[in-house]
């Protein structure tokens, strides 16, 4: 019990203290590095809190991709020139003032919450042999939140998009490291591996599209900064298929659901993105396996997208 | 446990918006709301601890507000270093 | 239901069909901008005969699933947006100044229409999150159409709109921590004035007010709005700021306790008042055109502001037909005055108000268009906007305690009319005009007057549009 008191002690002050530290380090490289390691700790306390679909999300996505997206932008845009790092004192007062009354009004009402009402992890739980999959996490997001993950995924596209939009300068990506060049070799076909093998878990047991997705992408991302994948190009059909292919799929499946009574396909689903219960779980691996697809081929492409590529 | 993580994701809210109200350099504001997002779903993980299992509902809601932020990041900091670029100037405000 | 539900995927099919093909064409658009308005029409039509429905999306029984909700408001609003997406979408096609040729407007616009409808339809705190993140990024995302001089507005709206959208995620999250459900209906029921439930009320709705540029946290818009291309500042202005303020609508009236609601009427009313003090004085100074029209968005929002805050003040439901009326009038109105000030500045050459000297000569029907879109805005018997105010002014000059408040409605229609007249005043100055740089385009100057015709014709359907409004009262 000591021991354990310790060690989330030692992890918040850890979290607090790297977080104090992306925030107020004097030079950005220094904030991006913490911020990395900021998100693997984070992933760490994810996985302590008994959430291991958040702690595999959490290092792919917010660890490893967002520090790579992070580490890209500062090589684009350079070290901010020195100066007055430090904000005037006439600025810090009174953030600091309003930033500690909004931090003990929100404990104040963070309190009680400890002791709240909790109703849906029982029905959650209750329904999951009706769901198609055994894993409660994959059953929210891909059955009884469907909605919610289709809208994520197009939220997934927009930022794409929204890259598209812009004009900015190429970046050079520097002829490969003998050692990375080396390690990529290794690593690439294993990132395909695991992204495989954690997208079909997903109904079992931890894992799923979304954590997939984002190995994959790491994976396809370290081969293209080792110049061993062709730039990604939008004008090419099958990437724009693979970026649209996780929507298509899911908006297929549900306007299936929709008409198919009326067109006599049987006891099809009743609603918007209801699944036949004997259907379910095969519905949702191919929901989930063309999500894959999707979310990888989006990541990489806002990772590793160069400007002129993009915009074709 | 649970009332240990609220407090901590709390904290990190208030880190993130208080370097927000001294408006940072473009790149550092975005580091400072990816805080603010991680205090919020540390909360969020903390609430789904209560009760005898862990809260599913709030775990695929954590999955879909980190592919959110991911997402937002990525636009963010395409669209600033597409600024900086241009003007080279550090202090672009929040 | 299932009529909404066409009216909100029509535009999310089209616009995946646009990206794999690459079309450049808005035909598509147009033509899934017209289906859409069409089973929004059908929808509002099935929504008065059978009252409101319910959809549980998945099959699955509240609290688990995410419902849809179709009232007489959201289905108004459903053949609003895809109303306002068909003139723009003709617009942007056939105006040689809109930027669509490069662009990925189109699949963007048929996004931003079925973010905006997944917003309309839906009834649960946390898919209201995302669909706010849609109308963000998509928001931005159109701003950086017109090119870098767009770009520090834009990253200042995205930062600015996360961060408001993560004070509106902890707001949702104290409340399902506190109550255990996401269901806002369900929520309803079981909301008690804590300080819990104070707390997350106050972040959902600083979060909210930011995103619909509620004075004073109105600042990001004016630019953002100004560097747009014509027809993405007509949306944005139009349709992307109400979607949170339907968000707030609700979340006060259903969700709030009385108490809370009688508390936070009065300060959102106020701040009705100043907006429309404030924005109308910054539209009267402004040195651009574009940004005098922004301003005058954050103005107008002041009267919305208003009908909300006597709302929830006087705890009278029905004060709501007010609001949306306001939005409706104001909504095609500034699509009207964006598009009209869009063509001028294109064609005369300038950005500045001074460049419209004497354009009553050089392009009359546009200056028309801003001046009967001017009209509604102001507030002109018989347009729609006289209408909204009319609604909203009967209850405040019945006593004489309200007598203040129509004060306030009072300064606002002399800071529209100042502002409007400014404008117009400068347009008939004959004396030497400028001279356009291209030939005006007719066609473009039709389109951007027929809104203003549009805002001015609901007054002959203000019966049925009232009733309908009032049969939708939550």
């Amino acid at each position: 019990m000591v021991a354990d008191g310790l060690f989330d002690g030692a992890l918040g002050v850890l979290l607090l203290t790297l977080a104090t530290a992306v925030l107020h380090a004097r030079q950005l490289y220094t904030s991006v590095v913490l911020l990395i390691a900021f998100g693997l700790l984070l992933a760490l306390t994810w996985a302590r809190l008994g959430a291991p679909d958040l702690a595999l999300a959490e290092a792919a996505i917010g660890a490893g991709l967002t520090g790579a997206l992070l580490l890209s932008a500062l090589a684009r845009c350079g070290e901010a020139p020195p100066g007055p790092s430090r904000a005037p004192p006439l600025r810090v007062l009174p953030a600091t003032l309003l930033a500690l009354l909004v931090g003990i009004v929100l404990l104040r009402a963070l309190w009680p919450l400890a002791e709240g009402p909790v109703l849906l992890p029982a029905l959650a739980l209750g329904q999951l042999p009706a769901a198609g999959v055994d894993h409660p996490v994959t059953a929210v997001l891909l059955n009884y939140r469907a909605w919610d993950t289709l809208l994520e995924l197009v939220v997934l596209m927009l930022a794409l998009l929204g890259v598209r939009q812009l004009h900015s300068a190429k970046q050079v990506i520097p002829p490969p490291w003998p050692l990375l060049l080396a390690w990529t070799r290794m690593l690439a076909p294993l990132a395909l591996l695991v992204g495989g093998y954690v997208l079909w878990r997903g109904a079992f047991a931890p894992g799923g599209a979304f954590q997939a997705g984002a190995l994959l992408a790491a994976g396809a991302v370290i081969l293209r900064l080792n110049h061993l994948l062709p730039p990604v190009r939008w004008d090419n059909g099958l990437v724009r298929l693979l970026v649209v292919l996780g929507l298509g799929v899911f908006l297929a499946v549900g306007v299936v659901g929709l008409v198919g009574p009326g067109l006599g396909f049987g006891p099809v689903g009743t609603a918007w993105l209801a699944y036949p219960p004997a259907l379910a779980g095969p519905l949702i691996l191919t929901i989930e396996a063309a999500a894959t697809l999707s979310i990888a081929t989006t990541l990489t492409l806002l990772v590793v997208g160069e400007p002129e590529e993009l915009r074709a | 446990m649970t009332l240990f993580y609220l407090c901590i994701g709390g904290g990190l809210f208030v880190l993130g918006l208080h370097s927000l109200l001294l408006r940072p350099h473009w790149l550092r504001a975005i580091m400072a709301i990816n805080i603010m997002g991680s205090g919020v779903f540390m909360v969020m993980v903390a609430l789904a601890r209560r009760g005898d299992t862990t809260d599913p509902v709030l775990h695929a809601l954590v999955v879909t507000g980190l592919v959110i932020a991911v997402s937002a990041t990525a636009f963010a900091l395409r669209l600033a270093s597409g600024l900086l670029e241009r003007t080279k100037k550090p202090e672009g405000g929040a | 239901m299932t009529l909404a539900l066409i009216s909100l995927l029509t535009p999310l099919a089209m616009a995946l069909l646009l990206l794999l093909s690459r079309s450049r064409s808005g035909w598509w658009v147009m033509g899934s901008s017209l289906v859409s308005l069409i089973a929004a029409l059908g929808a509002l039509h099935g929504v008065i005969q059978d009252g409101a429905q319910w959809m549980h999306l998945g099959g699955w029984d509240a609290p688990l699933a995410i419902r849809f909700r179709l009232m007489p408001v959201s289905a108004l609003l459903l053949v609003f947006t895809a109303l306002i997406h068909l003139l723009v979408s003709v617009y942007a096609e056939r105006s040689r100044h809109s930027q669509t040729q490069r662009t990925d407007y189109w699949p963007l616009s048929s996004l931003l229409h079925a973010s905006l409808a997944a917003l309309w339809l839906s009834h649960d705190l946390f898919n209201w999150y995302i669909t706010l993140e849609l109308l963000g990024l998509v928001a931005v995302a159109m701003v950086t159409i017109s090119g870098a001089k767009a770009y520090v507005p834009a990253l200042r709206y995205l930062l600015l709109s996360l961060v408001a959208s993560l004070f509106y995620l902890l707001g949702v999250v104290l409340l399902y921590g506190h109550y255990g459900v996401l269901d806002l209906a369900l929520l309803a029921d079981a909301a008690k004035a804590d300080p819990t439930t104070r707390l997350a009320l106050a972040l959902m709705t600083l979060g909210l007010m930011l995103k619909a540029a509620f004075w004073p946290l109105h600042l990001w818009l004016p630019p953002a709005h100004a560097s747009a291309p014509t027809a993405v500042s007509a949306l944005l202005s139009a349709l992307v700021v109400k979607g949170p303020l339907f968000i707030l609508w609700l979340l006060w009236s259903e969700l709030a306790p009385a108490e809370l609601g009688q508390e936070a009427g009065p300060v959102i009313a106020v701040a009705g008042v100043l907006a429309l003090i404030f924005g109308g004085w910054s539209a009267l100074r402004a040195p651009y055109l574009k940004t005098l029209v922004a301003y005058s968005t954050v103005a107008q929002l002041g009267y919305a502001m208003m009908a909300l805050g006597l709302l929830l003040h006087w705890q009278r439901p029905e004060l709501h037909v007010a609001l949306w009326l306001f939005v409706l009038a104001h909504g095609l109105a500034k699509v009207s005055m964006f598009l009209a000030a869009g063509e001028m500045q294109a064609t005369l050459g300038s950005k500045s108000v001074g460049v419209l000297k004497g354009a009553t000569q050089t392009m009359p029907i546009a200056m028309f268009a801003f001046a009967v879109a001017g009209g509604s805005l102001i507030g002109l018997p018989p347009s729609g906007g006289f209408l909204a105010k009319w609604v909203l002014l009967r209850p405040l000059l019945l006593e004489p305690a309200h007598w203040p408040w129509a004060a306030g409605v009072l300064i606002g229609t002399l800071m529209s009319a100042g502002y409007v007249f400014r404008v117009v005043v400068l347009s008939f100055d004959r004396a030497h005009p400028t001279r356009p740089d291209h030939r005006p385009d007719l066609f473009a100057q039709w389109l951007a007057l027929l809104p203003a015709l549009l805002v001015w014709g609901m007054a002959l359907i203000s019966d049925p549009l009232i009733l309908w409004l009032t049969g939708g009262a939550p």
